[in-house]
This record gives C-alpha cells, structure tokens and sequence, in this order.
C-alpha cells in the first residue's frame, strides 16, 4: 500500500482515478489547482505524485513539476495531459519535463493501474 | 516576278567609250546611265542607287579618285569599278584602298567587262542583303530593348520577391522586392548569391542546380526571415530553360505571408483551446463509465447514481460547448441567415424571463424589471438578441448569491438604446476583467469552482452586440456584483439589404 497524490483540477477525473486506486489499496490524497498540490506534497511525502497539466491554471502543471524537482523532491511524477497532440506537447517523458512518465489521456483503469504499480517499484 | 534590271553608271570623258559601253551593255540587258565627267557622274550617282559604278580614273574635272572618294562616302555599298589607260600596280592598289571594288586596265574586251560587272554585281547583292539583315537586326535589338524595360517596369512594380539564378549559383536578374523581403541591404547583378540565401532556400536550389534531369515542377518552402519582427516568406523555385530546352537556372519568387500565418497560429490557438475544453467533459464522463464497467472496482449503488448523473452532467456540458461554438461559426457567416425584423427589447426580455423561473425561485432571487416606456422598435435578429439576454441571465442567475438580486433596466438614450443587467453575484477581480470576453475564459477562483460553464457565453454576447455596432462594457466589484451594459444603436445598420 502506498500513498498516491492526484493533482488535477477536473474534480471528476479525480473522484474517478482516486476510486480505481483505492481498489488497488492505495491510500490517496488529492487537490484542485498547483498551488494546493505543492503543499500537500510537502506536507505529506507521497510515494508517487499523479500530475495533470492544468493549462489553465497560470502555474501550470509543468512548473509544479519543476519547482518539486528544484527543490530535490525526488517522488516519481506521472503526468497526463488532455491535448498533447493539438498544443504541441509530444515528447516523451524527462524530455522537456522532470518528470517519470507522460500520457495522453483517456488512460483505461487498468493502464492506470500499470503505470502506477511500475513507478511505485 | 520580274527581276529588275542592274542598273550601271559610266563615267567616262571619252564620248565614244562611254557610249560604246551604254549600247552593248543595254544588249546585255542592263540599264545604263552615262556621265562625261567626274562632278556630273558624282550628282548621278548620288541622285540615283547604281549598282555599279565605273569610273575612269582621268576625267577633265576632278581625278577619278576624287570621285571614288565621294560615291563611297555617301553610298557605301555601291560597287565602283575603276578603268584607266594608265594601269599600274599603285594605281590599282590606291583606289581598291579607297573602296574600289576591282580594276579594269584599258582597253578591255566586252567579256572582260562583262565578267568584271557579273563579279561585282553579285558583291553588291551581298551588300544589300546584309545591309537588310543589319538593320533588320538592329530594329529586332531595339524591340527587344523596349520589351526588356517594359518587363522591367512590370516585375520591378509587383509586390512578390523575383530573382533569377543561373546554373552555376550567379544572379541573373532581381527587383527590388526580393531585397526587401530577404531583408538583404543591395546584391549585384552576377554576384554569386547561393550561399547568401536561407538554408531552406538554398537546399532546394541545390537540388535544381545539381539535378541530372531537369526538375519539372516548382518546388515551395517558406522561410522566417527575423527583421525587427518576423517574416514569413512563401519561396516557389521553377527552372528556368533555354529555347533548345536545356536548363538555364531557376527562377525565385517570394511573397510575404506573414499575415496569413498569424490567422492561422490563430485558428490553430483556438482549435487547440476547443479540443482541450471539449475532451474534458468527455474524458470526466470516459472516466466514470469505465470506472463502472470495471467489475474488479467495488463501488456502491449510491456511488453508481452518482457518477451515472455526474456523467451525464458532463455531457450535457460538452453538448452545450458543441452547441456555443455552432453559434460562433454561425455568426462568422452571420447575414445569410439573419432574420432581421422590427422588435421591441422590452417584449424580448419579458419572454425570456418565464424561461429562468424555476432557477430564480430555485435560489431565492430577487428579480426587478425597470423597462423604459418609450423604447422605439429596432432592426435586429429576434433568436439572436434572445439568445444575447438569455446569456446574460443565465450568468446573472448562475453566479449570484442565494436570495441575491438582478435588476433589468432599459431606457432611451439619445441614438441608443441603452440596457443594464445588475446582479449581486461573486463579481470579477480587476485583472479578470480584461479577459472576460476572451474565449473560454472563466474566472478561477474558490467561488467560480462548482459553477459550471462553457467560457463562450460572453465571447458570443459580444459578438451579437457588436454585429449591430453596439457596445458592451461591464462595472464589477469583487464579492458584490456585476452590471454588464449595453448600448444598441437605434438607427442600426444591419438591417437586411
């Protein structure tokens, strides 16, 4: 069992992914927007950080990613993006972000599951 | 055709020569003419276009030579044939020197003569028909030479980028537009210039140049080109060939699509946000139906009511965006199928209002209608100006308080119709209000989080108003409320036709 932080600000996305994850039974904790996210990782030291990129949000997705890095947190991160294709966003992951994996969603239950199970080991 | 006769002249003082020469040579079918002496026979001559000419070379006036001399001056291609009784070498070689074309010593035999005058008449048709092509030649030259600085006229005035190169990489031809837009300061006419060219330029040409068979078609790039902004250059390269089809080099055309290029980085922006803004909803909904497919995922049957109303709340969402945005491209072809007839806003908002009852009552509003009586009726699109209010309405309803209050009010402003709609809502922070219009903007902030939105509903408002040259402003205080207000000219000029 480990402890999993979502970071997402589609509540929706996060009510679902923290429900397969638990059925896993992870432990999960979760926030809305960049800011929340980078305290409650601080605070809480997961063991892996589920990342959305939350291009609305003036500190997105990527500068949360970099800040934790910069400050030597060393959680693995997966990050998930809606339109990677449409922005231009087609690296892969550690490319342009530091970050330990990077998918376009829709991700299924079980691919979640997959990719969280191999970060955590 | 009948060939005209060559026509001689004789210049001879010795009376019974000359006229000796006239009537055998007319036997011989000549036309000939005779002169007794050297001023008589230069006056002939020049009057009249001999083919030959001869001229003894001791006359009682002025010495053969004299008259050589003159005649070749002014009638170069004329043929003189000097005879004289004092032959020698000098003689012969002075006058050839001064455009003789052959020496007869005296006397002579009719063959002799006749030789001579076949000899020199068939000079004289060379003369006269290269003169012919010399100044065939020299009218093409001057036609080509008019042609040449017509075209120059016509590429130097055309705003697209020319030049042309040959095969080895010279510049062969430019106008100053090329410069321009290459943003290069001068060049000169066969200065090679292959390496001075963009990368992306270069390459193709490179192509065109080192090609085994002659490319056939033309090939496009485009090039940035960084001045003080950028510059986006669209660069078609075709061969150039010779008459005999062999290839000569490769003509550039570049024209400036830096205008072009911004829409589409535009379109491209906004397709972006609508993909993002639309996969959402659908992704949320993705999430929850899969959630509950997955048999290994407990979940309870509260939970499963949940996430079904949640999904199909998110859809509903999706659909409306979808719906928002078939309204913008609607009114980006707007006109075509405008309905415009003559309304009353005051009617407009009252059929709205039954619409929103449910809502208003729901949390407790306050509604308050101040509609001005002497409202004129305008031109406008009723389903537009509906939809224009029902916008406003819905956001006034969506962002207020519980047992808030929204107040309409519309009055005659001079050429204007002037409507404000007041709520006492959450109100815009002072940076989110710039960018309200914005498509798919929403405030973020802890109060906008459980309202939900598609982020067009302003942007099409303010389409609508200024599609009927009004204006939309808005008064907001944070935590208060929002007035947006709207002036609608009177005399508005969308009316159809």
């Amino acid at each position: 069992m480990s402890l999993i932080a979502i970071i997402d600000d589609d509540p929706d996305i996060i009510e679902a992914t923290t429900l397969v994850l638990k059925s896993k039974g992870h432990k999960i904790i979760t926030a809305s927007n960049p800011e929340d996210g980078y305290e409650l990782v601080i605070l809480n030291k997961p063991d892996l950080i589920i990342l959305d990129v939350m291009m609305d949000e003036p500190d997105d997705g990527f500068f949360l990613a970099q800040k934790f890095r910069k400050e030597k947190v060393k959680t693995p991160i997966l990050m998930y993006t809606s339109v990677s294709k449409a922005i231009g966003f087609e690296f892969g992951a550690g490319e342009m972000v530091p970050v330990d994996d990077f998918v376009e969603k829709p991700i299924s239950p079980d691919e979640i599951i997959e990719k969280v199970s191999r970060l955590l080991n | 055709m009948q060939e005209l006769k060559p026509k001689i002249l004789v210049i001879d003082d010795e009376k019974a020569l000359r006229e000796g020469i006239k009537s055998f040579l007319e036997n011989e079918s000549f036309y000939v003419e005779i002169a007794k002496n050297g001023l008589s026979g230069i006056e002939l001559a020049l009057k009249n276009d001999f083919d030959i000419i001869m001229i003894d070379m001791k006359l009682p006036d002025i010495e053969g030579y004299e008259v050589l001399k003159k005649i070749k001056e002014s009638k170069p291609n004329s043929i003189c044939i000097v005879s004289t009784a004092f032959a020698s070498i000098e003689a012969a070689v002075s006058s050839v020197r001064l455009g003789a074309f052959s020496y007869i010593p005296k006397p002579f035999s009719p063959d002799e003569l006749l030789f001579q005058l076949e000899q020199g008449i068939k000079q004289r048709k060379i003369l006269v028909e290269s003169e012919l092509l010399r100044n065939e030649k020299e009218e093409f030259l001057l036609e080509i030479a008019n042609e040449k600085s017509r075209l120059n006229t016509i590429i130097e005035s055309i705003s697209s980028g020319v030049l042309l190169i040959n095969k080895i990489g010279e510049l062969v031809y430019f106008n100053h537009a090329a410069l321009n837009k290459l943003n290069w300061k001068s060049i000169q006419i066969g200065e090679y210039i292959l390496e001075r060219l963009p990368d992306e330029l270069k390459n193709i040409l490179k192509d065109f140049l080192n090609a085994e068979t002659i490319i056939n078609k033309s090939i496009t790039t485009q090039i940035e080109i960084v001045t003080k902004g950028v510059m986006f250059l669209d660069a078609t390269c075709s061969a150039v060939l010779h008459s005999d089809g062999s290839f000569a080099g490769v003509v550039i055309i570049l024209k400036n699509i830096t205008g072009f290029k911004k829409n589409e980085f535009i379109k491209n922006q906004f397709i972006s946000m609508v993909a993002h803004e639309l996969k959402s909803p659908v992704l949320a909904a993705l999430g929850f139906l899969q959630l509950m497919q997955d048999e290994k995922i407990k979940i309870t049957k509260e939970q499963e009511v949940d996430f079904f109303n949640r999904s199909v709340q998110r859809l509903k969402g999706a659909l409306e965006l979808i719906n928002d945005l078939l309204d913008i491209s609607r009114m980006e072809m707007k006109k075509k199928y405008r309905e415009i007839v003559c309304v009353n806003i005051n009617k407009i908002i009252s059929n709205i209002i039954p619409i929103f009852e449910l809502e208003i009552s729901k949390k407790n509003i306050h509604l308050a209608l101040q509609l001005g009586d002497n409202i004129p009726e305008i031109n406008l699109d009723t389903s537009e100006i509906s939809r224009m209010f029902m916008n406003l309405m819905s956001n006034a309803i969506k962002y207020n308080r519980n047992g808030g209050y929204i107040n309409i009010f519309t009055k005659l402003e001079s050429n204007y119709i002037l409507i404000k709609i007041m709520d006492t809502g959450i109100g815009l922070k002072e940076e989110d209000k710039g960018l309200l219009f914005n498509e798919f903007f929403r405030a973020k902030n802890k109060l906008t989080k459980n309202i939900s939105g598609t982020g067009l509903g302003l942007t099409i408002v303010k389409r609508i108003v200024e599609s009927y040259q009004g204006k939309i402003e808005l008064e907001s205080e944070f935590e208060k409320g929002t007035t947006f207000i709207i002036w609608l000219p009177i005399n508005n000029s969308s009316k159809n036709g």
